[in-house]
């Protein structure tokens, strides 16, 4: 039927030897520093794997529709004109002298990437139960692969955002650099929400019915399609405990007006970011080490 | 040198029971009580340790539950113990029902990065052994096909063919063998064959004992989660056999049938080699009696004996019975003793559970029915042949001679 399969793609016994082994003990689950670290090592080991899941995503994602590639551009797109036809035209929002259309859209990019990002990313252990369940790979792999791929879905769609800033005559300065921090500390962001979310929602499936709701609520906390500015000063230092005002508001500064962001609200959106990013993490290991139970 | 070291391993599952009849009758409230409901307690591997030594094969064997799959999960750290250590040295790949991780939008090709990448192989790797994956599981020409299009045989294969490349230190095997046909197992079986030799350690679970028994240097038992036996393969499957014969009978017996009449009562089934002597274990192709007692209670004008013999998956394999070789059996009441005799066993090696029935002829009604509950058979390789069973034959060789005019003439039996 075919032919025999040579040993030379085996290893033989004394190639193995002179390599050194690696040592692994498995022991039973606790929440601890410890757990990071190697947890870290076995990610960097099956990073190939990361790589090939997060390129999968987007070839999926297209491969058999029709539109293919342009689904990344279409969504931000259609929002932009729903809220440009609603907020300039039935009710006019102050938007600091910027064409509505820009200035949602710059804001709807980060906005975007987040939820896409977790709305796909919370299903993501419960949706490959029969992988979970039978292969062993670091599971943050599955709702990281989700991040990757929204992110390549905002670098298309950034290219909207360069049509329109050429068409209103909106010019860049160098400041628009800030915006790889900004989104450097948007997708740590992500990263740990999704790590959070996860994990929780194999226990309880509530949060996959809820996470709609709950990116529709916190799309409204957030400055995407009203100014920082409309918020009133009394409220404003409560506001900003959302991470994503910093994020996002910055990210329309440093784009649109050319500015340098404001490092106090950016700073708690990092600050936020850092905390919660380990603290997840570990949380995530912890969950990991019986997840195939209760899947 | 040890790859492998479990030390007091122990796993507990919990259970969660459902809500009583009587419990609240506001459904928020109840899953609130449900929640904090204490939950039962199941030990699927309780205080197990053992090793592997490097190049080893050790093969685990036990019932349905016995906790040998919780094992093979503990191994590849699909989930964690509840106490315990396990230490592995070196590179561990589990071969588990394979193909779970195909994308069927994707091509052959991108599954085999896909599913590479999951098992662990790194994506150069990969690409250094894409043809030997491809020809190995024979579906070069669909490489560019989704997946979606392949046959279930091409899927398993390719599946197969991936996890047979990921060329680890230590690999683990379950029931992997139990797919494609005869021709890619016996392929799958040459290529761990060829692992062992390269030296890889091996843990291999299976129901399969003559598997496991070809395959494995040494054999651990588990029952109930526990290690009751660990030594050498043949002992060990022994005794395996021996407690799966007293499990079979300690099991509550099946719905009688109910036009079941105890006219003539089954008695004690037992197996006897060439020499005569009594044993549990008979050689392919080699002379064999099978010996039935029973009790008659009345006369009987014509009764029929019969013997089946089951594979451990329980299989109808064959026969013995007096219905359609010698003629009529009469019986007056007493005990007696049918012996069904040959020269030449047509089961190949394993276990196989017997199923004794003694009827009238063409009757529908049985006299007594065993229901499985006879003793185990253990065959092994005696005259080993290729195939499904032993054919007994007689052969005859003719030659012209030159040397002699009168043909040379060699018969043998």
């Amino acid at each position: 039927m075919s032919p025999d399969i040579s040993s030379n793609t085996i290893t033989d016994a004394t190639a193995r030897e002179t390599a050194p082994r690696r040592v692994t003990v498995i022991r039973a689950p606790s929440l601890s520093l410890s757990g990071l670290t190697g947890g870290l090592v076995k990610l960097a080991q099956y990073s190939d794997l990361l790589y090939t899941l997060s390129v999968h995503r987007i070839k999926v994602r297209y491969k058999q529709s029709l539109l293919g590639v342009s689904w990344a551009i279409l969504q931000p797109l259609s929002l932009m004109l729903i809220y440009t036809v609603i907020f300039s035209f039935i009710e006019r929002v102050q938007t600091e002298g910027m064409p509505y259309a820009v200035f949602s859209y710059v804001a709807l990019l980060p906005w975007t990437y987040f939820s896409t990002s977790l709305s796909n990313a919370t299903n993501g252990l419960v949706s490959h139960q029969e992988l979970v369940t039978k292969v062993y790979f670091p599971r943050e792999i599955l709702p990281l692969s989700y991040v990757i791929a929204a992110l390549f879905d905002f670098a298309i769609a950034s290219t909207v955002l360069a049509g329109l800033m050429i068409y209103y005559r909106i010019g860049l300065t160098l400041n628009a650099l800030y915006a790889v921090p900004i989104i450097l500390i948007l997708t740590l962001l992500v990263t740990a929400v999704a790590l959070f979310l996860s994990a929780t929602q194999v226990r309880f499936r509530d949060i996959g019915v809820a996470m709609p709701l709950l990116l529709q609520l916190w799309m409204f906390a957030s400055p995407v399609v009203y100014p920082l500015s409309a918020v009133p000063p009394g409220l404003r230092d409560f506001y900003l405990l959302n991470p994503m005002v910093g994020v996002i508001e910055n990210f329309r500064r440093a784009i649109l007006q050319g500015a340098p962001p404001d490092f106090r609200s950016l700073g708690v959106s990092a600050l936020i970011a850092v905390v919660l990013l380990p603290a997840a993490y570990i949380y995530f290991k912890r969950v990991e080490a019986t997840v195939a139970d209760i899947i | 040198m040890i790859d492998l070291k479990l030390d007091h391993v122990s796993k507990r599952y919990r259970i969660r029971r459902e809500a009583e009849a009587g419990a609240a009758r506001n459904p928020l409230v109840r899953k609130l009580q449900s929640l904090r409901q204490r939950s039962e307690q199941f030990w699927a591997v309780r205080d197990v340790s053992f090793e592997v030594a490097r190049g080893e094969a050790l093969g685990i064997i036990g019932h349905n539950g016995a906790g040998k799959s919780t094992i093979l999960k503990l191994l590849s750290s699909i989930t964690a113990p509840t106490s315990g250590e396990i230490t592995i040295n070196g590179r561990l790949s589990a071969l588990i029902e394979v193909g779970s991780g195909f994308h069927p939008e994707l091509t052959g090709r991108e599954n085999i990065y896909l599913n590479g990448s999951i098992l662990g192989m790194r994506r150069r790797r990969i690409t250094e052994k894409l043809d030997s994956i491809v020809e190995f599981a024979g579906v070069r020409q669909f490489l560019d096909t989704p997946v979606k299009r392949f046959s279930s045989g091409m899927y398993v294969r390719l599946g197969f063919s991936i996890a047979a490349h990921l060329d680890p230190d230590i690999l683990l095997l379950d029931e992997v063998l139990a797919v494609g046909d005869a021709a890619f197992q016996a392929k799958c079986l040459q290529r761990i064959g060829d692992l062992k030799r390269a030296g890889t350690t091996i843990v291999f679970i299976s129901h399969d004992l003559s598997a496991v028994e070809r395959l494995c240097d040494r054999v651990v038992l588990l029952r109930q989660g526990e290690v009751i036996a660990c030594g050498a393969p043949h002992d060990v499957i022994t005794q395996y056999q021996n407690t799966a014969v007293a499990f079979q009978s300690s099991q509550p017996p099946r719905e009688e049938m109910a036009n079941q009449q105890k006219l003539v009562e089954i008695g004690r089934l037992a197996f006897r080699d060439a020499e005569g002597r009594e044993t549990s274990v008979l050689r392919a192709g080699e002379p064999f009696t099978v010996s039935l007692g029973f009790t008659a209670h009345e006369r009987i004008a014509d009764a029929v004996f019969e013997v089946f013999f089951y594979s451990a998956d329980r299989e109808l394999q064959c026969q013995c019975t007096t219905e359609v070789i010698g003629g009529r059996v009469a019986l007056e009441p007493g005990a007696g003793t049918i012996e069904f005799s040959g020269q030449g066993l047509g089961l190949l090696t394993g276990v196989y559970y017997t199923d004794v029935v003694i009827k009238e002829r063409g009757a529908t009604e049985f006299f007594d029915w065993s229901q499985w509950d006879s003793a185990a058979l253990r065959v092994d390789p005696g005259k080993l042949v290729r195939g499904k069973f032993y054919m007994p034959c007689e052969w005859r060789l003719t030659q012209e001679s030159e040397a002699d005019t009168a043909a040379a003439e060699t018969t043998w039996t």
